[in-house]
């Protein structure tokens, strides 16, 4: 009997297939803002969703999505005002999601070992009423992060110039929170609360050994984010372990390869680049004739004229043309 | 001639620190303004509160004629911040940095037009910097990062550039590639608006210096200076060149 026959199996599959696309992808946006640890914060967090869902019997997977989106705002909140105090905020937000999460468990009447299905992911207790709710959150993640790729760029890139550029910036940056936490939701079930981070995280450190663009990079770490996931699920049928671990040890043993891969490329990379750059006159300031010239530039001639200097330059198609002796120079 | 900038008794403070006190600022198109003073004397905080990123106290920002607060046409409005580092966590290459300078003409959920790709190939060569379109920006030179930043900038193809301080920490040979990319770009008509510790290349191009000093405006003209001074081994002038073929000769 394979091991797709059993439904367990295959619901575990999909969503570890969800997830390691989820996570990677709004991975690489908190590694461009360099807030890499803050999918580890809102996992402590979201803990303690988990806990008020088996206390109230209501569904974790819905409890914990309601209180990591409010943690993850809050902890927006604390970056954005960038208080000298922040660090420590967060540090005691952390602790408390941990905290209330195992105090809750134990007011519920739930063991350690419940607990730790959230915690390290569990591949035999994703229902299908999980499954959808883990589908459609995922599929909603995972468009935005495409979608929204220019605008979630420049925010995390520059957040300054994207101010000025007119984009609305505390909203983007509010919905890579809410993303963040609903991807740490979607993670529960697979690689568990406390490994979510580093399936958003190892993916995109990985990529970018060998990349050297935002998209490559991108690109790259969803592939690297679904071959550990579904991976560590078989591993986990095989072999009686929390498939969050074998997931995350799988995606670190990329980043092993990946590493000294990459120091080859760049080094072989660095050796064909051209040596000279182009005489482009704007930048050497070298003497550039212009091709052939069929007009004779004067005030009429309709090509804006600057004065530089001790002459006069005529703007044409984006070049400035100076008179020098019988043909123009490219300034 | 029309009214590009026009700030009048702007007070900004930061940190509950009064850092400008009743500063007016005119700039009407097509002029080249530098805002010259020590560092602490408000010059940055000045441009930054004209493009809207530090709060005015009191007093009246308007950009092309509309105040700040009411101000939506960001795609006439290009700004370079200053000594921003332009890379990240994540690699990007020059063109993808570029590319993002186009969003205030782009709507959500579209993909790239025609217009967008030509604009960013020409901010590209604009500065010089064809040949590295596709490297990562972590691998540029300061300079070449700070070219990077202006060519950002000048694919919105605006109707003013601001630049906060291009200059720090750039190289001679960068400086000149982009005061050759801004001549250009004045050429066209179009407004410029400096901050400025050390003119250096960019003398011969400025207009009017407007001089800060704790706060306060305390010189707005000509600057007294000469300002064609370029320093030892500046730009390489061909003028000279006596060998002349001629290509119609």
């Amino acid at each position: 009997m394979s091991l797709l026959d059993y439904d367990f199996m295959q619901r575990a599959l999909i969503a570890a297939l969800l997830t390691g696309l989820a996570a990677p992808a709004v991975g690489t946006y908190l590694v461009q803002r360099r807030l890499a640890l803050m999918g580890d914060g809102i996992g402590h967090v979201a803990l303690t969703g988990v806990a008020v869902g088996l206390l109230t019997g209501w569904a974790p997977v819905w409890t914990s999505v309601v209180v990591a989106v409010a943690g993850a705002l809050a902890i927006e909140t604390v970056r954005a005002h960038g208080r000298a105090s922040a660090d420590v905020a967060l540090a005691m937000l952390f602790y408390g999601g941990i905290a209330g999460g195992v105090l809750l468990t134990g007011l519920a009447g739930s063991t350690a070992a419940t607990l730790n299905t959230y915690l390290f992911g569990s591949i035999t207790t994703v229902s299908a009423a999980d499954l959808w709710v883990v589908a459609i959150l995922a599929v909603v993640v995972v468009v935005l992060a495409v979608g929204l790729a220019p605008q979630l760029f420049a925010v995390c890139q520059d957040e300054e110039f994207a101010k000025v550029n007119g984009l609305p910036v505390r909203l983007y940056s509010a919905l890579i929170a809410v993303m963040a936490a609903v991807t740490v939701t979607v993670a529960m079930r697979t690689v568990g609360l406390l490994l979510v981070s580093a399936l958003m995280v190892v993916p995109v450190a990985t990529a970018q050994q060998l990349t050297r663009g935002f998209r490559t990079t991108f690109t790259l770490a969803l592939i690297l984010g679904v071959v550990p996931s579904l991976s560590g699920v078989v591993f986990s049928y095989y072999v009686n372990v929390a498939p969050g671990a074998g997931i995350v040890v799988l995606a670190l043993a990329g980043f092993v390869v990946a590493w000294p891969l990459g120091t080859v490329v760049r080094r072989w990379r660095q050796r064909r680049r051209p040596p000279a750059p182009a005489d482009d006159p704007r930048v050497t300031g070298v003497h550039v004739p212009t091709e052939v010239h069929p007009h004779q530039h004067d005030e009429q001639c309709g090509h804006p004229a600057v004065e530089h200097d001790d002459h006069t330059d005529y703007l044409h198609d984006g070049h400035l043309h100076a008179a020098h002796g019988r043909h123009y120079d490219e300034h | 001639m029309t009214t590009v900038v026009d700030i009048r008794r702007l007070r900004v403070d930061l940190d509950e620190r009064t850092v400008l006190h009743d500063v007016d600022l005119r700039v009407d198109e097509g002029e080249v303004v530098c805002l010259l003073g020590a560092n602490g004397s408000g010059k940055s905080t000045l441009v930054r509160a004209a493009v809207g990123l530090v709060p005015a106290a009191a007093g009246e920002i308007s950009l092309f004629g509309r105040s700040l607060r009411t101000f939506r046409d960001f795609s006439r409005l290009g700004y370079v911040p200053q000594r921003a580092n332009a890379a990240s966590g994540v690699p990007a290459t020059v063109r993808e940095v570029v590319t993002s300078g186009r969003l205030a003409r782009r709507r959500v959920f579209r993909p790239l037009t025609r217009a967008d790709r030509a604009a960013v190939d020409d901010a590209i060569a604009l500065v010089g910097l064809r040949d590295r379109a596709g490297d990562p920006v972590s691998s540029l030179s300061g300079g070449q990062q700070q070219r990077t930043l202006i060519a950002r900038a000048a694919a919105a193809e605006p109707d003013m550039l601001v630049l906060d301080e291009p200059n720090a920490g750039v190289d001679q040979r960068s400086q000149e590639a982009f005061a050759r990319a801004l001549r250009t770009f004045v050429a066209s008509g179009r407004t410029l608006l400096l901050v400025l510790h050390d003119m250096g290349p960019l003398a011969s191009l400025v207009d009017r210096g407007v001089v800060l000093d704790n706060g306060r405006v305390v010189h707005d003209g000509a600057l007294a200076t000469a300002p064609a001074t370029v320093a030892p081994g500046g730009v390489p002038d061909h003028h000279d060149d006596e060998h002349e073929t001629g290509m119609f000769g």
